[in-house]
């Protein structure tokens, strides 16, 4: 059992610092918002939150938003378990396998314009397909549609990683079973498979529903005037307005349908995951639950989107080498000049900030997983539940949250590299906390008891067993830091400055100039930077897998 | 270092339990393990021996009572700081390292020379028989081979005192019987103390020089093997340890001698048990199967019917009907004579090494 807070200083020292952290820059933010939203003068006044209830066009806002995540919760979690299912379930050669990864692999890892832009170039008023191809004149690519196709092939990565390890968890055997009792391939799916992946599925629409919600880089491109969505209007109404009261109340309207599906996404996965683990392994058996036939069509529907997103980043490639995209298809590299001129700062800036964040954030996951998986003290659920706040939540309100709240002494860190390093430690470390809490769920609590029986203060015994044990954790965790740093835009971009910019940011002004080449040739810097990260990374992971370690799945997985 | 024994002072440890709520894991136990001495504590799961272990580990603190490492009072001492050797039910060997580094481990924390090193931790794979092991990982070991890896890195700190948390369990019939000689040997070489834990009698008789028996978080009878084996105290001692009958008798007469008791109309002379019974009184009788004699009937004793026959080899198993009860009789093989199922017999209770059982215990 582990030792109590008050015998164990080392452990009593890091709550103490780990709380004042999550009070300053979790806590404190949020609590700002609210203030600014609801008191006036140190008074509590509601009224701001009446008129902007009252105002037709933030209403249509939240129910657009709301409409949105709904669909795109549903369409990507269907996609997610196309692909989830063909990977494990359909006996594919394993090549195959590797593909719908890949397939899956790349919108997670793409600054958020990406397929924006390339629905543009494809679909838009000079789009490859609508003008060029079909002929079309005067084509609106913009509103619910095309957003609601972007956000889709975006965010149903998330669903497939998440269905991925329920379906293949699934022991074979209690299909085998259902077979061996008569059942039909189809009666197995549906009374054996399927209702044993519900938790997966509802667990998975949430994750993507959330991610819709908080999504801000699409609709900004793509939803247009007749379609607005609570994060971009409170983005206008800050940077347009510059009405922070109006952004905090809109800001408070996004926060609630985001924790509710917070705390219920907790609720659904804390409850209702069935394990299909039963103390011995069974034989070990084929997947017989799918036809031979049948595995063609799975992949061929797979292949269909993986087509469609290797057009895409094929159409950035090319426009991104070519004068102007629609206009004039002549090669140049005058694009990656410009961007390794004039957006230079920025390129080094994000690399910077990017490079700060890895190390903080990867050693804050372990040590708060560590911590939250392992030792007893008073708050220890409080302080998980609080550590998951900033990613849990819209990344505009917490752009907004600190936006307010670190404005004014004594905490004025507005203009500093500090406060965007801060906004990614907290906002991207849980899943190496998650991580480090499914490693150390694998790894026995008598090997830490072993090493205190022989002598070792818990100081030494994280040093010497746990850190070498959840070393898969700490790269997971700093790759997740890194890549988002690389790619995140809807909290930072109330947090950039002159002193400090971000690629991101400046992809979104070339898009709003117009200069779609330029914001093109940073999308595929991007990319390449977080591909070439992500192999060092890796590499490094294979070479820490001596045997006895665990393995970690997947860098972007849990 | 001349070892240290153990002493348990009321010892009570609580856990919530999901359905029962409060439950007690340890009851008032006391335990007093002489220097040297193997004591064993032994009882089925959920009686609180490992939890009882733990506490003397430092990895349970209990609730109220104190825990004694020779004169020291370390109720309130962490794990590392007891000084003892813990060997894992499960091993515990650390993944990441080496058989060299799993052994090192404990000497490294103390801050050991390396020369030094080296060499303890040579001894000591050669004491269990690991010699050229050091840079294997503890995957690539079989069970037999950790579980020495996890014995040398619990002796080679030199601990006061070792503790055993179920350590044969994972292992084959043939290769349990055999460690347990050989921690039994080990043990003797250091002539250190150690407390045990197993819920297999026949390896707390085969390796310990005590057993306590526990039951519901107390422990309810501490004795030698024979003496648990031949007075149990009580009826759950009785069954736990070993094959037994207790057989219904009335106390007829009691002398200094010891006890008479009629049994299925035959009388029989028993020896005294602690608190004498009084004529009239109802008792069980106490009756091993190897005690009890099978001779063809018409004989002095009970008349029973052979119920059913089992032959394992060195010895054969009867089921034999004696009014409305059933005894287990055991005869081994050789001279005996065979009886068939079916077949009347005679049955010999004997006449000394009988234990009492008072009624209700």
């Amino acid at each position: 059992m582990p030792r109590p807070v008050r015998r164990d200083p080392a452990l009593l020292a890091a709550v103490v610092v780990l709380w004042a952290c999550l009070a300053l820059f979790v806590l404190f933010p949020l609590a700002a918002l609210v203030a600014r939203a609801f008191f006036e003068g140190g008074r509590f006044a509601p009224g701001a939150l009446a008129t902007v209830l009252r105002d037709p066009n933030h209403l249509r806002a939240f129910g657009n938003s709301i409409l949105l995540g709904a669909l795109v919760g549903g369409a990507g979690t269907a996609l997610g378990f196309l692909f989830a299912f063909t990977a494990v379930r359909a006996n594919l050669p394993r090549p195959w396998g590797a593909v719908l990864d890949a397939t899956a692999l790349l919108p997670l890892i793409s600054p958020p314009f990406t397929t924006a832009i390339a629905i543009i170039f494809s679909f838009g008023p000079r789009g490859l397909v609508t003008y060029q191809l079909l002929g079309l004149k005067g084509v609106s690519v913009y509103g619910l549609a095309s957003t609601f196709a972007a956000e889709t092939l975006t965010y149903f990565p998330i669903a497939y990683l998440t269905l991925k390890p329920v379906l293949a968890a699934l022991d074979p055997n209690v299909e085998d079973m259902a077979f061996s009792l008569g059942s039909s391939r189809a009666r197995v799916f549906r009374t054996v498979t399927l209702p044993l992946t519900v938790p997966g599925l509802g667990n998975a629409f949430l994750l993507v529903f959330a991610a819709s919600l908080a999504d801000f880089a699409t609709p900004l491109i793509l939803a247009g005037n007749d379609f607005p969505v609570l994060p971009t209007q409170a983005y206008l109404q800050i940077t347009g307005l510059f009405d922070f009261k109006g952004g905090a109340v809109l800001s408070f309207v996004l926060l609630v349908p985001a924790f509710a599906v917070f705390l219920l996404q907790r609720a659904w996965v804390g409850r209702r995951y069935y394990v299909t683990v039963s103390g011995k392994v069974g034989a070990q058996t084929a997947v017989k639950s799918v036809a031979a036939w049948a595995r063609w069509p799975l992949l061929a529907g797979c292949l269909a989107v993986t087509v469609v997103i290797a057009w895409f980043y094929a159409l950035l490639a090319y426009a991104s080498l070519v004068v102007a995209l629609g206009a004039n298809h002549a090669w140049t590299v005058g694009h990656y000049r410009v961007i390794f001129t004039e957006g230079v700062k920025a390129i080094r800036d994000t690399l910077i900030i990017a490079g700060l964040g890895m190390p903080l954030g990867g050693f804050y996951g372990i040590l708060l997983g560590y911590l939250v998986a392992r030792k007893v003290f008073p708050g220890r659920r409080a302080m998980e539940l609080v550590s998951m706040v900033n990613y849990a939540l819209p990344g505009t309100i917490v752009g907004i949250a600190y936006l307010i709240a670190f404005n004014d002494p004594p905490l004025a860190l507005t203009g500093t590299a500090l406060i965007i390093v801060a906004c990614y430690v907290f906002r991207y470390s849980p899943t190496g906390i998650r991580t480090t809490v499914a490693l150390l769920q694998q790894i026995d609590p008598s090997l830490e008891e072993a090493s205190s029986s022989l002598g070792a203060g818990s100081a030494t015994t994280f040093r010497r067993v746990t850190l070498p044990l959840i070393v898969p954790a700490f790269f997971a965790g700093l790759g997740v830091v890194f890549i988002r740093s690389m790619t995140a835009i809807s909290a930072t971009i109330f947090l950039i400055s002159i002193n400090w910019t971000l690629i991101t940011v400046r992809i979104l002004e070339n898009m709003t100039e117009l200069s779609l080449g330029p914001a093109a040739a940073f999308s595929m810097l991007v990319v390449a930077i977080v591909v070439v990260v992500m192999a060092a990374l890796s590499r490094l992971l294979r070479r820490f897998r001596t045997p006895g370690r665990v393995a970690v799945a997947s860098l972007l997985g849990g | 270092m001349a070892a240290v024994g153990i002493r348990l002072e009321h010892l009570t440890k609580r856990f919530h339990h999901r359905v029962q709520g409060e439950v007690f894991a340890a009851r008032d136990v006391s335990l007093t393990v002489a220097p040297g001495e193997f004591v064993t504590l032994l009882g089925p799961s959920g009686c609180g021996k490992t939890t009882t272990l733990r506490m003397i580990a430092g990895f349970e603190t209990p609730d109220t009572g104190r825990v004694f490492i020779g004169d020291e009072d370390v109720t309130a001492l962490l794990a590392n700081r007891r000084n003892i050797g813990f060997v894992f039910q499960n091993y515990a060997l650390f993944p990441h390292l080496t058989v060299f580094e799993n052994v090192a481990y404990g000497l490294r924390v103390q801050g050991r020379p390396m020369a030094a090193l080296g060499r303890a931790v040579a001894d000591v794979l050669a004491m269990v028989g690991l010699q050229g092991y050091d840079r294997q990982f503890p995957q690539q070991l079989s069970g037999g081979e950790q579980q020495r890896v996890a014995l040398a890195r619990a002796i080679v700190i030199r601990p006061r005192v070792l503790l055993f948390d179920e350590p044969l369990s994972n292992l084959d019939a043939q290769l349990r019987v055999r460690m347990r000689s050989e921690i039994r040997a080990l043990q003797q070489a250091l002539s250190i103390t150690a407390v045990y834990v197993t819920h297999d009698q026949e390896e707390a008789m085969a390796i310990s020089d005590r057993i306590a028996v526990m039951s519901r978080g107390t422990i309810v009878q501490e004795g030698s093997a024979e003496e648990l084996y031949q007075r149990p105290a009580s009826e759950f001692v009785a069954r736990f340890i070993g094959r037994v009958n207790l057989v219904r008798a009335r106390v007829v007469a009691v002398d200094a001698a010891g006890v008479e008791v009629e049994v299925a109309g035959h009388r029989l002379r028993v020896v005294a048990p602690p608190a004498l019974p009084a004529p009239g009184d109802t008792v069980r009788l106490v009756l091993r199967p190897e005690t009890i004699e099978l001779a063809t009937a018409g004989g002095e004793g009970p008349a029973g019917i052979v119920a059913e026959r089992t032959f394992l080899g060195e010895k054969a198993e009867y089921q034999v009907r004696v009014g409305d009860e059933t005894l287990q009789v055991t005869r081994y093989s050789g001279a005996a004579p065979r009886f068939a199922p079916g077949s009347a017999v005679t049955v010999r209770l004997p006449a000394e090494g009988v234990g009492l059982l008072r009624e209700g215990a």
